[in-house]
C-alpha cells in the first residue's frame, strides 16, 4: 500500500472519531460513562495547550502531560500531526481537494512557499508574550538572569557558527526556550502575583474546531425538522435542540477559514495556526525529513503540486513548513524526493523564516494585549459590574481567564442549555468565547457536574455532585454558590400585579427551598368603604364621602367579586371609632353587602371604616439556601424584557476569598452562619445519599408583619392545626408550611 | 470558443423555425405559469387569510370500558403493604397493584390484545427516587410488565417534565426501569407535539376556564389505545395536593409557567381534558411537604399518614384524588377548588352528551363515558371502594 493512501486512511479514521467524539459529548454520554470523555485526548495531545497552560498557572493539569507524547513524533518525523492527526487541517486538505478548481500549473504556483506563511510564528510569539501578563520585579530579575544564562549559551553558538541563518534561529531558539523556563521558574517561585492571559484557545486548532461544532454546526444540523424528527430507532436526532449566543460568528469564522482554502490553499494551517507554529519550531530539529537527490531533479516542480505545506521540496526543503504528506515523493516523476533518516542540514532551511523585527513587533503586541485588554476593566474595577456567572465549579476570574482554552466542550456537553459563549464585548476581549451562564437559555441542573468533567485545563474543576452540593465532607464548606435570585417587584405578577403566581417557589430545587412564599395581606383597589349598616355577619358598605358630602353613595360590587378560591383570600377589616380593628374572612357578597365567616365582635356602626383587602401567596427569597442555579428565572412567566426574578453574581462562591475589594463578589448575606463560619449542616440533603437531621427551626419574624392585625393571618388562633398532617413529622411546627396549608384543618 | 464559432459558420442565416417555435414557446409557457401561479398563491389577507387546520382531539381512553362496567363494580380499589420501612421491596409492589385490580376484574380487562399503552408517570424534578418527587420506578416497572403480561404490543411512558426531561428521567430511575421492562421512553421533542383542541371554544375565564387549544405532547396520545397515570402523591404549596388529575400536567407543553396565576382553573381542566383508562396511583412514597420538589428524606413518608404504603386503582381520577387526599395526606377534599371544579366540568360535558345523544357518540369534547365523582363517602357507602391488605 502506498504511503499516501495509508495517511488518506488515518485521516479518515481520526477525523471521524473526532467527529463521534464531538457528538457523543452530551449529558446522556457523561451520565453512563462517568469520566470517560475521549473528545478530551484531542485537546490533551496538543501540547500547544499543555505549554500555554502551565505558561499562565505553573502546572500542567492532569491529562495535559500527554501533549509531551504529541513531541516524540514531532521530534523524530516533524510536522506529522499537521496532516496525520489535526482534523481541522484534515478539514482543509479534503475542502481544498474537493473544491480544488486550479490547473496543474497553477497549483504548483499556488504551493510555493511564501513570505507571509512567517505570521503563523508571530501570532504563536504574540500568544506566548501575552500570557506573561505583569510580571513583578522578582519576576523579572529571575527572568533577566535565565535571559542571561541562555544568552550566554546562544552567543557561544552563534560565535562557533558561519551561517548567519542558524545563528538567527539559535537566537530565536533560545529566546523561546528562555522565556518558558522563567515563566515557569519564576512562577512556582511566585505562585499567584501574576496574571497572564490565555489566548492561545482562539486560533489552535483543536480549540477552534471544536468550538465552531459545539456553538455553530452541530445545533445548526440539529434544526431541520427532518433531523430532529430522524429514523424511529436507527437515529433520533443529534441530541438537545441547543442554541448560542453569537454562533453565526463563530459558524462564519469557520466558514470563512474554510473558503479561504479556496484562494491560498491550507490557508490556517499555512498562515495562521498557533500549534503548527509550535511544532514547525519543534521539527528543525526532527531526525527524518524530505530529501532531494539534485542528480536525479529535473527542475520540473512537480513535486509541488500536492505539496500541502508549501515547504518547497523543489529546491532546499523549508523543514518548519513541511507536513510530512508524503505528496511530493509520490509526485516526483524522477524519483529524486526521498524521506531520509538524518539529511544533510546544507540541503534544508531548518527554522523558521521569521525576521528578527517581525519577532519583536510580535512581542510587543503580545506584551501589550494583557495590560490594553484588561486596562478596559470589566474584570478589575468593574468586574462587580459584569454577571459573569461562570459553570459550578469555576475558579475565581483571574484564573480562571489563565486556563480557559474555550474549547467549549463545557457548552457541549451542557444538558440545560444554560451554557453560552461569552459574546464579543468590547470591554472585556479578554473573556471571548469563554463559558458563561444565561438563565434565560437554560439552568443549572442541580444534580449535574459535567461540565466540570470535560475541562481539560481545570478551568472549571471537577466537583462532584457532593462537593457542588456541599454533601458529605463538604459540609463545612458548603454548597458551590453562583450567585444570588433576586426580585424585581415592579414586575413579580403577585406582588403588584394582582395575579397570583410563585411558579419560581415551586420549582426552587434545593430543601429548605430558598424561595418560600408568605401569605400577604394587600389592599384592594378602591377597597376603602364605610359603614352603612350592618347585621351580626353582614355588612352594607358605601363610597367615602367627598369632601362636603355627608350621605355616602352606595357601594357597586359584582356579586361574589369577593368569593375569593384557593389561592385567594378576601377579608374585611372593619375600623372601629375606638381605634379597634377586626378582621375576618368574607364568604360572599352582593351589591354593597358583604357577609363574613363568623360574627363581628362588636357590631360595626354606620361612619365606620371597613376595607377589603385580599391575601395570597408572594414569593420571598430566603439566601441561605439560594444558590443561583437559575431554574427560578428559566421558569418566571414574565418572559418580556427581562424576569421578575433573576439571578446576578452576588454572593457567589468562586470569589468569596478574593481580598480584593473591586473582585471580591461573594457577599455574606446570610450564607454564612453568625459565628463560627460553618455553614447550616441542614442545607442540601439532596441526593438522599446522606440522611440529614432536622433543621433547627428558623426563628421566623412572625406572620403577622408587625401586628397590624388581630385575627387574619390566624397564627395564633389556628396554630394547633398544623398538627393533624403527619404522624411522621417530627414534633416541630414548621411555621412556613403551616401557613401555606393554612386552609386545613 | 472555438466552438461556438464553428457552429456559427455550419448553421444557416437567421434561425430555424423548430428553434424560433421553441424559444417562443418557452417564453410563453414561463408566463403562463407565473401568471398561474400567482392566481393560485394570490392572498389579498395575508396572515389572516390563512386557512384553520382541523384540530386535534383527545380521545375518552375509557369509553371502551364504560359500557361494561357494571353499577356494583368498585371504581376505587386500594392495596396496602406492610409497613415494613422505607425500602419497598419490588415482590410487595406487585401484590398491591395485583390485589388493586384483582376486585375490578385485573389488568387483563383495561389492556386488550395488542393495545398500545401509555404508561404516564410523573417525572418532573431532577430528584432521585427517593425523594417521593417522581413516581416510585419499581411501581412504573410493575405496571409496564403487567401490560405486557396483559397483552400489550407496545407500552409508551411519555411525560414532559419541568426540569429538562434527558436528566429527569435518568435521576428519577424511570427511564432505566422503563426500558429494563421493555416500554419505550418518550421524550418531548418538538417533532411530538401539537396543538389540540380542549374545548371546542376559546375558555372563559369568568366561568374557571382556562385551555382553549393548548400544545400537547400529543404523540404517545395518538399512538396509544389505552392509558394509564401512574402518579405519586405530593404535597404542592400552591394547589395543595399533586394527584393523579395534576399528573397530567405532563402533558402539557408550552408556557405552562403562566398557569400558576389560575392553578385550580388549569388543574380542572386537566381533569376534563383527560379520560384515563386507569389510574394507579404509587402511595409508596408521599410526599408530605415541601412539595412537589421536596428533596429531604423527612420530606417523605411511606404511605402518607396512614404509614402503610398503599397502590390505588380507580377509573374515577376524582374519586381517587379525594380517597387519597384523605387517607394518604390527612387534608380534607372539601376544601380543594380543583376538584369541585373539575366535577363541575365533567358534570357538564356528560349532561351535553346526554342532550346530544347517539348524535355526539365518538365527538370527544362531548363524549361524557367516564365517572367523576369527588365524593368518596358516597362511593364508600354504595361500596364501590374496595379495601383489602397484603
Amino acid at each position: 500500500m502506498r504511503i499516501t493512501t495509508v495517511r488518506i486512511l488515518v485521516q479518515i479514521v481520526v477525523f471521524s472519531l473526532f467527529i463521534a467524539f464531538c457528538v457523543l459529548t452530551t449529558f446522556r454520554f457523561v451520565d453512563e460513562h462517568h469520566g470517560q470523555f475521549w473528545i478530551s485526548k484531542f485537546l490533551e495531545i496538543d501540547p500547544l495547550v499543555g505549554i500555554a497552560t502551565a505558561i499562565s498557572t505553573g502546572t500542567v493539569y492532569k491529562g495535559l502531560a500527554w501533549g509531551l507524547v504529541l513531541l516524540i513524533p514531532t521530534l523524530l518525523l516533524g510536522r506529522i500531526f499537521c496532516n496525520w492527526i489535526c482534523p481541522y487541517g484534515i478539514l482543509h486538505q479534503f475542502i481544498g481537494w474537493v473544491f480544488n478548481t486550479r490547473t496543474a500549473k497553477d497549483r504548483i504556483d499556488s504551493n510555493r512557499y511564501r513570505g507571509i506563511f512567517a505570521f503563523k510564528y508571530c501570532i504563536l510569539i504574540a500568544m506566548f508574550v501575552a500570557l506573561l501578563g505583569q510580571m513583578s520585579l522578582a519576576v523579572l530579575i529571575s527572568g533577566a538572569a535565565v535571559g542571561l544564562v541562555c544568552g550566554v549559551a546562544a552567543l557561544a553558538i552563534v560565535m562557533t557558527t558561519k551561517s548567519k541563518q542558524t545563528a538567527r534561529n539559535l537566537l530565536i531558539g533560545v529566546a523561546v526556550i528562555g522565556i518558558i523556563a522563567t515563566c515557569l521558574g519564576a512562577r512556582q517561585l511566585h505562585k499567584g502575583d501574576w496574571n497572564g492571559t490565555l489566548q492561545i484557545g482562539l486560533l489552535d486548532p483543536i480549540c477552534l474546531l471544536h468550538r465552531s461544532f459545539t456553538a455553530a454546526v452541530l445545533p445548526a444540523l440539529n434544526m431541520p425538522t427532518a433531523v430532529q424528527q430522524g429514523v424511529p430507532g436507527v437515529f433520533s436526532g443529534l441530541g438537545d435542540n441547543k442554541q448560542h449566543i453569537g454562533a453565526w460568528l463563530i459558524g462564519t469564522m469557520l466558514l470563512a477559514l474554510v473558503a479561504a482554502n479556496l484562494f491560498i490553499p491550507r490557508f490556517f494551517c499555512r498562515v495562521l495556526c498557533p500549534l503548527g507554529a509550535f511544532l514547525g519550531t519543534i521539527s528543525r530539529f526532527a531526525l527524518w525529513r524530505i530529501e532531494r537527490d539534485p542528480h536525479k531533479c529535473t527542475d520540473c516542480d512537480l513535486c509541488l503540486t500536492s505539496c500541502e505545506g508549501a515547504s518547497d521540496p523543489q529546491t532546499q526543503l523549508r523543514k518548519s513548513e513541511c507536513f510530512v504528506c508524503f505528496n511530493c515523493i509520490e509526485d516526483c516523476p524522477h524519483d529524486a524526493l526521498s524521506f531520509k533518516f538524518v539529511a544533510p542540514k546544507a540541503h534544508e532551511v531548518a527554522g523558521p523564516d521569521i525576521r528578527l523585527r517581525s519577532g519583536v513587533l510580535a512581542a510587543v503586541t503580545g506584551f501589550l494585549f494583557y495590560p490594553l485588554a484588561r486596562a478596559a476593566g470589566k474584570t478589575t474595577k468593574d468586574f462587580s459590574a459584569s454577571n459573569l456567572i461562570r459553570p459550578p465549579g469555576s475558579c475565581e476570574e483571574f484564573e480562571f481567564l489563565e486556563r480557559c482554552i474555550k474549547c467549549d466542550q463545557c457548552i457541549r456537553v451542557c444538558p440545560t442549555n444554560v451554557l453560552q459563549p461569552y459574546h464579543f464585548d468590547l470591554q472585556n476581549l479578554e473573556a471571548l468565547w469563554t463559558p458563561v451562564m444565561n438563565f434565560r437559555m437554560g439552568y443549572c441542573q442541580l444534580h449535574c457536574t459535567a461540565c466540570g468533567e470535560v475541562c481539560p485545563t481545570g478551568a472549571i474543576q471537577r466537583i462532584g455532585v457532593e462537593q457542588k452540593l456541599g454533601l458529605g465532607a463538604y459540609r463545612d464548606v458548603g454548597p458551590v454558590v453562583l450567585g444570588t435570585a433576586h426580585y424585581d417587584l415592579g414586575r413579580c405578577l403577585p406582588w403588584s400585579m394582582k395575579r397570583p403566581c410563585v411558579v419560581c417557589e415551586e420549582v426552587c430545587p434545593t430543601s429548605p427551598k430558598a424561595i418560600y412564599t408568605e401569605r400577604m395581606e394587600f389592599l384592594e383597589r378602591d377597597g376603602k368603604k364605610v359603614v352603612r349598616s350592618a347585621t351580626a355577619n353582614t355588612v352594607t358598605v358605601g363610597e367615602l364621602p367627598r369632601p362636603g358630602e355627608f350621605e355616602p353613595e352606595p357601594a357597586v360590587f359584582r356579586a361574589n367579586q369577593f368569593r375569593g378560591d384557593g389561592t385567594t383570600t378576601y377579608c374585611l377589616e372593619v375600623i372601629h371609632k375606638s381605634g379597634v380593628r377586626e378582621t375576618h374572612d368574607i364568604k360572599r357578597n352582593d351589591a354593597d353587602t358583604l357577609e363574613i365567616d363568623g360574627q363581628f365582635d362588636q357590631l360595626p356602626q354606620p361612619g365606620e371604616f371597613a376595607v377589603v383587602k385580599y391575601e395570597w401567596k408572594v414569593p420571598k427569597i430566603d439566601t441561605n439556601y439560594c444558590i443561583g442555579c437559575g431554574l427560578c428565572e428559566q421558569e418566571c412567566p414574565v418572559v418580556g424584557d427581562r424576569r421578575a426574578v433573576y439571578v446576578t453574581a452576588e454572593g457567589e462562591s468562586r470569589s468569596a476569598r478574593e481580598p480584593s475589594r473591586e473582585r471580591n463578589r461573594g457577599l455574606n448575606l446570610n450564607k454564612l452562619v453568625e459565628a463560627g463560619g460553618t455553614r447550616r449542616d441542614a442545607l442540601f440533603s439532596l441526593t438522599g445519599l446522606i440522611a440529614t437531621a432536622e433543621p433547627k427551626p428558623k426563628s421566623s419574624s412572625g406572620c403577622c408583619g408587625g401586628g397590624s392585625k388581630s385575627s387574619g393571618c390566624g397564627c395564633s388562633s389556628k396554630a394547633p392545626t398544623a398538627k393533624s398532617k403527619s404522624a411522621a413529622e417530627p414534633p416541630t411546627i414548621d411555621l412556613r408550611s403551616f401557613l401555606n396549608n393554612r386552609n386545613y384543618g | 470558443m472555438s466552438h461556438d464559432h464553428s457552429a456559427e459558420q455550419t448553421s444557416p442565416p437567421g434561425v430555424s423555425r423548430r428553434e424560433m417555435m421553441l424559444r417562443v414557446g418557452g417564453t410563453l409557457a414561463a408566463v403562463g405559469g407565473s401568471v398561474w401561479a400567482a392566481k393560485h398563491l394570490y392572498d389579498p389577507n395575508g396572515d389572516a387569510g390563512l386557512p384553520v387546520h382541523e384540530k386535534e382531539t383527545l380521545k375518552n381512553y375509557f369509553a371502551p370500558l364504560f359500557d361494561g362496567w357494571s353499577p356494583s363494580d368498585p371504581r376505587v380499589s386500594v392495596a396496602r403493604g406492610a409497613a415494613v420501612g422505607e425500602e419497598i421491596p419490588r415482590e410487595t409492589i406487585q401484590k398491591m397493584i395485583t390485589a388493586a385490580l384483582g376486585p375490578m376484574g385485573g389488568m387483563s380487562r383495561f389492556i386488550a390484545k395488542g393495545d398500545t399503552v401509555l404508561v404516564k408517570p410523573n417525572v418532573a424534578f431532577d430528584r432521585g427516587p427517593r425523594m417521593g418527587a417522581t413516581t416510585n420506578p419499581d411501581v412504573v416497572a410493575e405496571v409496564i410488565r403487567m401490560c405486557f403480561a396483559a397483552g400489550a404490543k407496545r407500552v409508551l411512558v411519555a411525560d414532559n417534565p419541568i426540569e429538562k426531561a434527558e436528566p429527569c428521567f435518568a435521576k428519577s430511575k424511570i427511564r432505566e426501569a422503563a426500558e429494563r421492562a421493555g416500554a419505550e421512553v418518550f421524550l418531548p421533542a418538538n417533532t411530538s407535539f401539537a396543538p389540540v383542541a380542549i374545548r371546542d371554544r376559546d375558555p372563559d375565564p369568568t366561568r374557571n376556564e382556562a385551555l382553549g387549544t393548548w400544545e400537547v405532547f400529543y404523540k404517545p396520545l395518538r399512538l396509544a389505545d389505552k392509558v394509564i397515570g401512574v402518579p405519586p402523591i405530593k404535597d404542592h404549596n400552591l394547589c395543595f395536593a399533586s394527584m393523579s388529575i395534576k399528573n397530567w400536567y405532563g402533558l402539557l407543553c408550552g408556557r405552562r409557567n403562566q398557569f400558576h396565576q389560575a392553578i385550580h382553573d388549569i388543574v380542572s381542566d386537566l381533569g376534563m381534558m383527560m379520560s384515563p383508562t386507569l389510574v394507579l396511583v404509587d402511595a409508596t412514597r408521599v410526599l408530605m411537604k415541601n412539595g412537589p420538589t421536596g428533596g429531604k428524606l423527612e420530606d417523605v413518608a411511606v404511605g402518607g399518614v396512614d404509614g402503610r404504603p398503599c397502590i390505588v386503582a380507580s377509573v374515577d381520577p376524582l374519586a381517587s384524588d379525594a380517597w387519597c387526599l384523605q387517607h394518604l395526606l390527612g387534608r380534607d377534599p372539601a376544601n380543594l377548588r380543583y376538584l369541585s371544579l373539575a366535577e363541575q366540568k365533567i358534570g357538564q360535558r356528560i349532561d351535553a352528551r346526554k342532550r346530544a345523544g347517539p348524535a355526539a357518540e365518538g365527538r370527544v369534547v362531548a363524549d361524557g363515558k367516564r365517572f367523576a365523582s369527588r365524593d368518596w363517602q358516597a362511593y364508600e357507602r354504595q361500596g364501590l371502594i374496595k379495601e383489602q391488605s397484603v
